[in-house]
């Protein structure tokens, strides 16, 4: 056996041990986590007073890979940087692929590749942050890593969290995610111009949203079509 | 960037020079130039923040957060639980495992064979093999 499969059956050893947190160590396991927690949220708060003492517009995209999300950045990187200063920090296990897109339409980008970790958190944002000089932006917006599950265990400190999704993932996938539309401020039910051809309950989706966050507000949209794209530009304010 | 890196490395093998000398400056100056360069390395997807440079043959281990601004030089080993920002490493370092680095500069064939080091604003240089055998000069 390799040095490095003998690492990372020790690695997987170390996790399996934490998960299953034996009786000696398992209030040091639950005390770590509550401190992981609570660091993430000061921090989260501190990210969020430096953009709003900056009158800086926040935005948290969050959603599947392949939902949308770099899409929809570029569409609204299209309506807002003729008149907006524009950042996007886009988060990806590897690669700068969304970056690239986004940079297309005129907004500065910064790649965070996460490696092993499957979602942002606020000491990510964090460490940008305070390298930048914030005055220089008016709006940023943070794209996560694509997935539904992780990125729920942390906040990153801004304004409103969008959900997206698209009616691809099916009719069920609002449902079998309740965390992040629980915390999330806006729904955006992707690629809507293939409703008819995939059938897909767009209702029961919309309608597990509200059920899960009555706060929500849930839009649907497509990115081909441009349907809705000024609406959902109104909801976050522009 | 090739530039600033050299007036750097001129300023830090002279340890009587870098108090009074502009290296926090030529840092700055350093960074807004510096490039993204981060797949070349070797190792298991560490965390990065763009930009990082990173030389080649560089090692890098397990939950290592590299960035903002982190340029590494060729054949530098980073281990396991290492977090560095704001950085230039040059060529041929060996740090420690769950070192903290943030605006630091390391040495060319430093080596410093410990665990556990949280260090800022610094010039790292030599090689040690505990902590009390560390030679930083602070700017």
């Amino acid at each position: 056996m390799s040095d490095k499969e003998e690492r990372e059956i020790s690695r997987i050893k170390e996790v399996e041990s934490t998960n299953l947190a034996r009786d000696d160590i398992r209030e040091l396991v639950i005390e770590t986590k509550k401190a992981v927690e609570k660091d993430n949220d000061l921090l989260a708060n501190r990210v969020h007073r430096n953009f709003l003492d900056n009158n800086i517009k926040s935005f948290d995209i969050v959603g599947a890979i392949g939902a949308g999300k770099t899409a929809l950045l570029e569409k609204i990187a299209e309506k807002l940087t003729p008149k907006f200063r524009m950042l996007v920090i886009c988060g990806d296990i590897t690669t700068r692929v969304d970056a690239d897109r986004i940079e297309q339409y005129n907004s500065e980008t910064i790649q965070i590749n996460t490696g092993r970790e499957c979602a942002l958190n606020a000491y990510h944002i964090h460490q940008i942050i305070k390298n930048k000089d914030l005055q220089n932006y008016d709006v940023i917006f943070i794209e996560n890593v694509g997935n539904l599950i992780c990125p729920s265990e942390f906040v990153l400190g801004t304004d409103k969290r969008i959900v997206v999704v698209s009616i691809t993932e099916g009719e069920w996938v609002v449902e079998k995610h309740p965390m992040l539309f629980k915390m999330s401020d806006i729904a955006v039910i992707n690629k809507i111009d293939l409703k008819e051809r995939l059938g897909t309950n767009v209702e029961k989706m919309i309608a597990d949203a509200k059920k899960i966050n009555p706060e929500i507000e849930v839009i649907t949209t497509s990115t081909k079509t441009g349907e809705n794209l000024n609406k959902l530009m109104e909801l976050i304010g522009f | 960037m090739k530039e600033e890196l050299n007036k750097i490395e001129e300023i830090i093998v002279n340890t009587n020079e870098i108090k009074k000398s502009n290296v926090q400056e030529l840092m700055e100056m350093f960074f807004v130039k510096l490039k993204n360069r981060v797949d070349n390395y070797i190792g298991d997807y560490p965390t990065f923040i763009e930009p990082v440079y990173l030389e080649d043959n560089v090692k890098i281990g397990d939950d290592v957060l590299l960035g903002p601004n982190v340029y590494i030089g060729a054949n530098s080993e980073i281990p396991d639980y290492v977090e560095i920002s704001n950085t230039i490493i040059f060529d041929n370092v060996k740090i420690g495992e769950n070192f903290k680095l943030e605006n630091c500069i390391v040495a060319e064939n430093s080596s410093f064979n410990f665990k556990n080091l949280n260090m800022k604003n610094s010039v790292l240089n030599g090689v040690a093999n505990s902590k009390n055998e560390l030679q930083n000069i602070g700017f």
